[in-house]
């Protein structure tokens, strides 16, 4: 008899501590999914006020959540506890710790944003709005969950609804971008799947909890070594990682401003944060033992995606490549192995998040306005719309790294932690990235300066309003750019422990 | 109260032989039939429910009943009613054979529910052929003669060349081993496994079924049988039809299985081509019964990593995915029906712009759609990711690695026609389609089940654990 429905249930009991803001929070998404649903296709408005109503209530949450995280005691807190499967060792179990918390803010703030980015979105609003629903739940619930089951359950729901996000709603040659993405990232969990069941196996435990898993000495050495490539490549392929990455562009760039915001935005982290929580929590050996080859396509990544963006003339195009390069800086800061590299390359996962945000929603408004996201059609746009052009020069100087604004802090750790293990690869790909600075600088410049082109002469700007999900992202990216202590607190309430637990 | 045990069985043959009795009495009447079929056919679901709890054997030891088959049989009932649902409006088949066509529904599923509970071979035999003359019949009811006929003769001619292998291979069993029964071929087997005559014979044997379960070499009819016979008959195969055979195989392999690898090996490399080559023809196919044909080889497939993993956990994990695949299967085949254009099979692409014609008729085909692909939170997916973990814990991790690159390959044809229903226009709009409201309620329940069961799958987990040792 095999030995799964032997042993007995690991600490199968209900635990929950205190009001469930975790589940809280999933299940404003799924009432917000359910009275979209609801409500008649017609009336536009309301479908729209329903989702800055539940999508603002969950940003209220995650804000609560990160100040009323108790940094001096540190660890998983707000933990909920359920058995859901107890024959298969599955269990419904959400906490947060300093790795997951600023993500769930990003989240929180993009979501947000996100919705009133699409405010002037007429096709087909009620499908739209579900479907993003549908797809933030899964980023919220991959966030929180520390059960392997459901962060693979939670992975597939934040993907699924992007096919017709896109390919619905989308703009360049769509449905070939929707399906090439669908189809690379589902690649990508079919490396996942046999990954955690092995591991779930192997363990011996019956049980899916990854706080039991990550014990040391769960695994061998050789099991990690074997199941680590499994994770990093599954996740790697939703992170952009080199040579993984040739979806994230094309998917950028077709898909509806909103899309765009929360697929650079968060979705990316989510293949980031994967290979930490589940990659770097289960296999830390194998972790050390590839962190070598992580390093380099990581510093391939950061090279190839600057390079790459410098010959594109499609504004989203720039920003998609821009995002391959910046999460490559992540992936960088995850091969240290080292408390600075862990801390730099969650801080660059959110400053990157919030930046590429910024970029997206500030390129759908001059896309909403122009109809056209091709570099040599434009020109001139700052005297147009100065207001618009600030928010998308802000982005683009957060992502060259200018101090002040919050991916400065990210660049910067992640490179210090980087040079003292891998001095060279670091050199070259700062000085990719100093060339992609470069070249950014070119396309701000010929965007929003040089002669306007006078067939956009008469456009408007944004007006107060519809600037109020941009005002947002870039109040974020200063406050994090002046004050990064805020996050880099919590941010080692988390990587020190871990860092400190690792067998050496 | 022993006759409570035949009890479904009975009831289902009253019924079967009430509507032969019928035919010859009047003519059809579509709406009337149609009524009193659904009513005989759900009063069969109250009474498989009712003899849950039935155990013995009957018969001289050839017929078994236990928590197994009891189980299977409220899902071949509930797999007729369902079917009984759809046939509201059975234009395609032609009209003076429509209480026959209800006649042999009932006689095709009295079969799998004997073929359940058997347990001598020439009662697996009898009960098998009984099933498959039944279909063969049912297939060749379509209007169209030419249609009909050529999936009728195609299933025919394979179906008993099928057979004659099957009873070659087990009259090499019994020569082998002087076993009729699966109990005492269980205790004999393992003297005999390493003579030719038995693993031919076993092979041979497994063979018949495999034919039916549409495994890799013995798939050959199942796209012709799909696209020609009538939607709802096609339906019955996809669902109920595959139900009784994965219970059978469970069945006779839990009997059989001595732990030996030659024959894991085998159901491997079966399984894997069966998957493999189900979805690479399904992504070539435009006609909707014909895609539905090979997916259908390609989740047999997965089926089998199932059964071959053996245990009570493998053979749960296999009738957690038969029950799976009677409801998403249904639902996908439920669109079909109602969508399929009078005379002719549905193109994929006459699905064009489903979503405005009805929103939840497109809903239940995205949800079925996605769980037959596996994905996430739905039924589809339970089953899968439970067959995986049976297979894992065999150490088949590269069986499960092909079989996950197999769903992202599905994902291809199955998003094909996701984009069909929710993106495509069509050029003469065609009209709003009218569902009238019991099918909306029993669609909803549909949806309801995929997810939910999907979401929160531990009851019917714990049930095909209860059904899975039950057999042990």
């Amino acid at each position: 008899m095999p030995g799964v429905e032997i042993k007995g249930a690991l600490s199968m009991q209900i635990e929950i501590a205190g009001f469930p803001y975790l589940s809280a929070i999933l299940i404003t998404c799924v009432t917000g999914l359910l009275v979209i649903l609801l409500l008649p296709e017609e009336r536009k408005g309301e479908i729209k006020w329903v989702s800055a109503g539940f999508s603002g209530t969950t940003l209220l949450l995650c804000v609560y959540l990160f100040f009323a995280y108790d940094k001096t005691r540190g660890g998983l807190q707000f933990v909920e506890k359920v058995p859901w499967v107890p024959s298969l060792g599955i269990q419904y179990f959400n906490a947060v710790d300093g790795f997951s918390l600023p993500n769930l803010l990003l989240t929180g703030i993009v979501f947000f944003t996100g919705v009133l980015t699409m405010w002037q979105l007429q096709e087909r609003v009620k499908e739209f709005f579900a479907l993003y629903f549908l797809m933030v739940l899964g980023v919220f619930g991959l966030f929180v969950s520390m059960d392997l089951f459901f962060i693979f359950v939670w992975y597939d729901v934040s993907l699924f609804p992007m096919y017709l996000l896109i390919a619905v709603w989308g703009t360049t040659r769509k449905e070939y971008a929707a399906m090439k993405l669908t189809l690379y990232l589902f690649a990508g969990s079919a490396l996942l799947l046999p990954g955690m069941i092995y591991l779930y196996v192997h363990s011996g435990l019956n049980t899916f909890d990854i706080t039991a898993l990550m014990q040391p000495g769960t695994f061998t050495t050789a099991q990690q070594k074997f199941a680590f490539p499994l994770f990093y490549v599954g996740f790697g392929i939703l992170a952009g990682v080199w040579p993984f990455h040739t979806w994230s562009p094309v998917g950028h760039a077709a898909a509806p401003h909103s899309v765009s915001m929360v697929h650079a935005g968060v979705l990316m982290k989510i293949g980031a944060f994967g290979v930490l929580r589940v990659a770097i929590f289960l296999c830390p050996e194998g972790w050390q033992y590839w962190s070598g080859v992580m390093a380099f396509l990581a510093a391939f990544g950061i090279i190839y995606g600057a390079l790459a963006g410098l010959r594109q003339t499609d504004l989203k195009y720039v920003i998609g490549y821009s995002s391959v390069s910046h999460m490559g800086i992540v992936g960088l800061g995850l091969s240290t192995v080292s408390v600075e590299g862990l801390n730099g390359a969650v801080f660059q996962m959110f400053a990157h998040g919030i930046m590429t945000a910024l970029l997206f929603s500030a390129v759908g408004h001059i896309y909403d306005r122009t109809h056209t996201k091709e570099i040599g059609e434009l020109g001139g746009l700052s005297r147009v719309m100065p207001v618009a052009s600030f928010y998308f020069i802000l982005a683009a100087l957060a992502g060259m790294g200018i101090p002040g604004l919050a991916c400065f802090w990210g660049e910067l750790v992640v490179f210090i932690a980087a040079f003292k293990v891998y001095p060279v690869r670091t050199v070259v790909a700062l000085l990719a990235l100093v060339v992609s600075a470069l070249f950014m600088l070119r396309v701000v410049q010929r965007t929003f300066y040089g002669p306007p082109n006078e067939r956009y002469a008469q456009l408007s700007d944004v007006s107060f309003s519809s600037g109020i999900p941009r005002m947002i992202l870039a109040g974020v990216l200063l406050l994090f750019g002046l004050y990064p202590a805020l996050l880099f607190d919590v941010i080692e309430t988390a990587s020190i422990p871990f860092m400190n637990g690792l067998p050496r | 109260m022993k006759w409570m045990l035949f009890g479904p069985e009975t009831y289902i043959f009253l019924v079967a032989f009430f509507f032969l009795i019928l035919s010859m009495w009047r003519g059809p009447h579509s709406e009337k039939d149609h009524v009193l079929a659904l009513a005989l056919s759900g009063l069969g679901v109250v009474i498989s429910l009712a003899c849950l709890g039935a155990e013995g054997l009957l018969f001289a030891g050839a017929y078994r009943l236990d928590l197994f088959s009891q189980v299977f049989k409220v899902a071949l009932s509930f797999g007729l009613f369902l079917i009984v649902c759809l046939c509201a409006n059975v234009e395609e088949i032609k009209r003076r054979y429509r209480l026959e066509f209800y006649f042999f529904l009932f006689v095709c599923t009295l079969a799998m529910m004997l073929l359940v509970s058997a347990q001598h071979l020439l009662t697996i035999l009898l009960a098998l052929e009984l099933s498959s003359y039944s279909l063969y019949i049912l297939v060749t009811l379509r209007r169209d003669e030419d249609m009909g006929l050529e999936a009728g003769i195609k299933y025919f001619l394979t179906g008993i060349f099928a057979s004659s292998i099957m009873i070659f291979g087990m009259a090499l069993l019994y020569g082998a081993t002087g076993a009729v029964y699966l109990q005492d071929l269980a205790q004999v087997l393992p003297e005999v496994m390493g003579t030719p005559a038995a693993v031919i014979g076993l092979l041979l044997t497994f063979g018949g079924f495999f034919f039916k379960l549409a495994v890799y070499p013995f798939h050959f009819w199942v796209a012709d049988t799909y696209q020609g016979a009538p939607d709802q008959v096609t339906a019955y195969i996809a669902t109920a039809s595959k139900v009784a055979v994965i219970a059978v195989v469970i069945k006779l392999i839990a009997a059989v299985d001595q732990n030996s690898t030659y024959l894991i090996h085998v159901l491997a490399v079966l399984s894997i081509a069966s998957m493999t080559l189900g979805n690479l023809a399904a992504m070539v196919q435009k006609d909707m019964k014909r895609l539905l044909a090979y997916s259908t080889i390609a989740h047999s497939g997965y089926v089998l990593i199932g059964i071959l993993s053996g245990g009570t956990a493998g053979y749960a994990s296999a009738v957690f995915y038969a029950l799976a695949l009677l409801v998403m299967k249904f639902t996908v085949f439920l669109v079909v029906v109602v969508l399929s254009p009078r005379g002719k099979n549905l193109e994929r692409e006459e699905l064009a712009g489903l979503h405005g014609r009805s929103p939840l008729l497109a809903l239940a085909l995205m949800v079925s759609i996605f769980s037959l692909a596996g994905i996430p939170p739905t039924i589809g997916f339970m089953g899968k990711f439970y067959v995986f973990m049976g297979a894992m814990d065999k150490g088949l991790f590269v069986l499960v690695l092909i079989a996950m690159i197999n769903v992202v390959v599905s994902l291809y044809y199955y998003l094909l026609i996701i984009k069909a229903a929710y993106l495509g226009h069509s050029w003469e709009t065609p009209p709003a389609v009218h569902l009238p409201q019991p099918m909306r309620w029993l669609t909803g329940a549909l949806i309801a089940t995929m997810m939910v069961a999907g979401f929160y799958p531990t009851p019917l987990i714990r049930l095909s654990e209860a059904v899975a040792r039950s057999l042990m």
